[in-house]
């Protein structure tokens, strides 16, 4: 399922605004507009704002100037519940749920009363390397990066026409991103799901994007994934 | 016991401010500030239980219940700075806990409706209310802020603001009880209860006066867990905006 959506001239203040040589904005006027299924790659140094402006989109903050569209529909007279079921962010950090990884998995089939599909679990655990874990195991006891593939299979089972992922792969070994990168990419051609993803690689930004947004000095430019890593544009990037 | 006899009790305090001057551990002014005010309240409370009791009207008595529950809930909202509306909540949590268990200790009549049980009781259960309330408010801020990934994760998943926050209340209302359930358990081996105590010295059989103990310590536990489910259910949603955003209070001591 795919949506529109759009972003208008979105601004966040800075907290430390006021402070010698700090500027108002953390971001500010930034817009974009995704009208069909896309793969974007979020890349920017740290502390850019990258986490924020994902979890504005999500409506976990709110923006201080501009607008968010989804299907037409402002945010302001969206339902958040609907919102963030259809576009969901998968947190930078992690966090497992109090309980057994079961008990994560089931968690959107008890948040929503829908059954839980738990053939479509088992298989998402296989596809990134999960199989081996005891579903019982309590989830707090995983490593860090069997956290953050359960994490994003949390969010999987929800079917969100927009994911937004914030380093999905940073505490991940070379084989278990590239599975969490086929993965990505089979659900964006199945099932047409956006991806904005976060990264600081490079080379994975290129491999799993066809749209670049570029984050850098409180704005927001936007290149054609080919394009832009074919002849990369200037230092802010590699920073 | 003559109003003498009472004055020399004054050596302990003294004693107290006199080790705190000498020990700089500088308490001298809030003893002293104490020591009056509890002086002043007590005797106070005595002369207005004197003319209820002898009004014998059930104005009073509402009007002394309510009186209790304004306090108790001023009180225990100061632990919730930063949550607006907190007060009247504390109050209608306390106030229908009220209403329960004099609903309950007078419909049964397990107690006689006179102000001479109903005004102590109350009292008591209330003072426990409070506690407990305090108690239940500053761990849930700090449960909120120690489980806001948890909480926020849950809010990406879509959830609502109750079932967001519903492990976090539970453990917070759990918390709140445990001082409660605790002292009914050593209750009478570690502590002789100030109001069995009370009775015992005024002359009572023990025996009846244990009887009231039991019908006390069964009431505060039932009044700290209505207490505690009423007020989390009325003031989980403060934690949110109305956009359904965590929205966590300044500053948690
Ligand atoms: N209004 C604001 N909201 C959020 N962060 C703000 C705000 N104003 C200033 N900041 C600061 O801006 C930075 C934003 O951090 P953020 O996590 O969004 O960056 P990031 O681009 O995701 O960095 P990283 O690549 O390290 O994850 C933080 O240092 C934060 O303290
Ligand atoms: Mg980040």
């Amino acid at each position: 399922m795919s949506a529109v959506f759009e972003i208008h001239n979105l601004a966040k203040f800075n907290w430390e605004a006021g402070a010698q040589g700090e500027s108002r904005y953390l971001f500010s006027r930034i817009s974009a507009e995704i009208t069909k299924p896309e793969r974007v790659a979020l890349i920017g140094a740290s502390g850019q704002g990258k986490s924020t402006l994902l979890r504005i989109l999500a409506l976990l903050d709110i923006p201080d100037e501009g607008d968010l569209l989804l299907n037409g529909a402002s945010f302001k007279n969206s339902n958040p519940r609907e919102w963030r079921m259809a576009v969901a962010y998968v947190a930078q950090q992690a966090v497992m749920l109090p309980g057994s990884i079961e008990d994560n998995l089931r968690t959107i089939s008890r948040l929503h009363g829908q059954p839980y599909d738990a053939a479509l679990g088992a298989q998402l655990m296989e596809q990134l390397g999960l199989d081996h874990l005891d579903l019982a195991k309590k989830a707090e006891d995983c490593s860090g990066g069997e956290k953050q593939r359960i994490s994003l299979i949390r969010t999987l089972l929800l079917r969100p026409s927009i994911l937004l992922l914030d380093e999905a792969t940073a505490s991940l070994d070379i084989d278990s991103t590239r599975k969490v990168e086929a993965l990505l990419m089979n659900r964006h051609k199945e099932e047409g799901t956006t991806l904005i993803w976060v990264t600081h690689d490079l080379e994975q930004a290129h491999r799993i994007s066809n749209r670049t947004w570029v984050i850098d000095k409180g704005g927001m430019q936007e290149y054609s994934s080919a394009a832009f890593f074919d002849q990369p544009v200037g230092g802010a990037v590699h920073s | 016991m003559t109003l003498t006899a009472l004055s020399f009790t004054l050596l302990f305090v003294m004693g107290t401010m006199l080790v705190s001057i000498w020990q700089k551990l500088g308490l001298e002014k809030d003893i002293a500030v104490g020591t009056i005010r509890s002086a002043i309240q007590l005797l106070a409370v005595g002369y207005v239980l004197q003319f209820i009791f002898q009004a014998e009207h059930m104005i009073y008595v509402v009007l002394i219940i309510v009186f209790m529950i304004g306090v108790a809930s001023w009180n225990a909202a100061k632990r919730g700075k930063g949550l607006p509306g907190l007060v009247w909540r504390i109050a209608v949590a306390i106030l229908a806990m009220e209403l329960l268990m004099m609903g309950i200790l007078l419909g049964l009549h397990i107690i006689k409706a006179t102000p001479q049980y109903i005004i102590p009781i109350s009292g008591m259960t209330i003072g426990s209310a409070m506690v407990v309330s305090g108690l239940f408010i500053n761990h849930l801020k700090h449960e909120m802020q120690q489980n806001k990934g948890e909480i926020e994760t849950l809010l990406s998943l879509g959830a609502t603001a109750q079932q967001a926050m519903q492990k976090v209340r539970a453990r917070a209302v759990k918390f709140s009880m445990i001082p409660t359930i605790d002292g009914m358990k050593t209750v009478g081996l570690v502590q002789l209860p100030g109001m069995m105590t009370g009775m015992i010295i005024a002359g009572a059989d023990p025996v009846i006066a244990v009887r009231y103990q039991i019908l006390i310590v069964f009431s505060f536990t039932a009044s700290a867990a209505i207490t505690s489910m009423l007020l989390s259910m009325l003031i989980y949603r403060l934690f949110f905006t109305a956009d359904l955003r965590l929205k966590l209070p300044g500053n948690v001591d």
